[in-house]
């Protein structure tokens, strides 16, 4: 592949991204427009989006730095009672400090 | 349609505000005070987004891609996760293939996303919704969708707030781009952001959202066994299998516990 220019393997590669991604974000949408559900698939549709949320952070209830594990902690304990800027910053500031004395 | 019109004859609809229900319940005003709403909304997102796309744009950077070829990237992919692994497996030139698989991969979990939205959604024409879901990355679709759900809750008819929605995403999207192209350029004095903690905003806003949804433990249990499964997967097996996994193991989960019953 010498002769190809590097410039436009990373402009087929992010292009071949792009279409990919933004696949993603429509076929879904677009195959269950017309359909209507069991009662069982609404259900599970309405579980859905919890389940990717948690799916997408899961990493995290496994960390392996200690300062890492107790900073998540504390935000999902924060997370239950405050709201989303004082959580956020929260849980930046507690990262940020335990990692500064935990290692 | 969200014509002007009938925002309008929506807004003398709903001007009431349910003072009984205790906290303020947020009005579906118009369409301009919606995505000021939805630019508001998105600070505390904005404020985790802008230094980890400082340090997506350096490492980029350090793998031999040009500013401009990050804010490409940034700006047509609009995916945070799949960027991060996308800059993992970059070489010079880069494996499109691999690379784009990877992409699908990680973003697959889109596709139950869009679908989560065609109760709000199905309504309107393709020609509104396909470019809006342009715009649909975790948070901006949590966001959107969780809004959607608290207006449902009060029982105002269509709940989605396009507009706010659109005001989320396309801070988001302004910020992500260019804080991404900026870590590029700037990339040597970026360090390490991690040190000071910002990767911990992405599952603040996560949890902070899933307790939002909470109706109860029974209803959560799918994303109980959605944890279970995403951890396990994300100890045992490297790469970012553990979002499919997860996904689909809560789904499986949900389709066991959900009662029977006949179509809607």
């Amino acid at each position: 592949m010498n002769w190809i220019n590097e410039n436009y393997m990373v402009i087929l590669t992010i292009a071949g991204m792009a279409l990919v991604t933004y696949l993603t974000r429509i076929v879904g949408f677009i195959v269950l427009r017309n359909r209507s559900l069991s009662l069982r698939a609404q259900t599970m549709m309405e579980a859905a989006p919890g389940c990717v949320l948690i799916s997408v952070i899961a990493p995290y209830f496994v960390a392996e730095r200690p300062a890492d594990l107790l900073a998540f902690l504390i935000t999902a304990l924060v997370a239950t009672r405050l709201p989303m800027l004082p959580t956020v910053m929260l849980a930046v500031i507690s990262a940020g400090l335990l990692r500064r004395f935990l290692g | 349609m969200d014509s002007k019109a009938n925002s309008e004859t929506d807004s003398k609809l709903m001007s009431e505000t349910d003072s009984e229900a205790g906290s303020p319940v947020p009005v579906k005003a118009n369409t301009k005070a919606e995505f000021w709403r939805g630019i508001k909304a998105s600070v505390p997102i904005v404020l985790g987004a802008l230094p980890c796309g400082l340090v997506l744009g350096a490492q980029a950077a350090q793998k031999g891609m040009l500013p401009w070829q990050v804010v490409c990237m940034t700006g047509l992919n609009f995916a945070g996760g799949s960027e991060f692994a996308a800059i993992e497996l970059w070489s010079s030139p880069p494996h499109a293939l691999l690379v784009v698989a990877i992409t699908l991969l990680i973003n697959s979990r889109h596709l139950f996303m869009g679908a989560a939205l065609v109760p709000y959604l199905g309504h309107l024409p393709k020609r509104r919704i396909l470019p809006a879901l342009f715009l649909m990355c975790d948070e901006s679709w949590a966001m959107g969708y969780a809004d959607a759900r608290k207006h449902s809750d009060h029982g105002m008819r269509r709940a989605f707030s396009m507009p706010y929605y659109l005001g989320l995403s396309a801070s988001m999207y302004v910020v992500w781009s260019s804080s991404a192209g900026l870590g590029a350029v700037i990339g040597a004095y970026v360090g390490d952001i991690n040190a000071y903690g910002f990767d911990m905003a992405l599952p603040a806003l996560f949890l902070v959202l899933i307790a939002g949804m909470w109706k109860g433990v029974r209803a959560a249990l799918p994303w109980l066994v959605s944890l279970l499964a995403g951890s396990l997967s994300c100890v045992l097996v490297p790469g970012a299998w553990y979002v499919m996994v997860g996904t689909l193991a809560g789904l499986i989960a949900a389709w066991f516990l959900a009662p029977k019953g006949g179509r809607s």
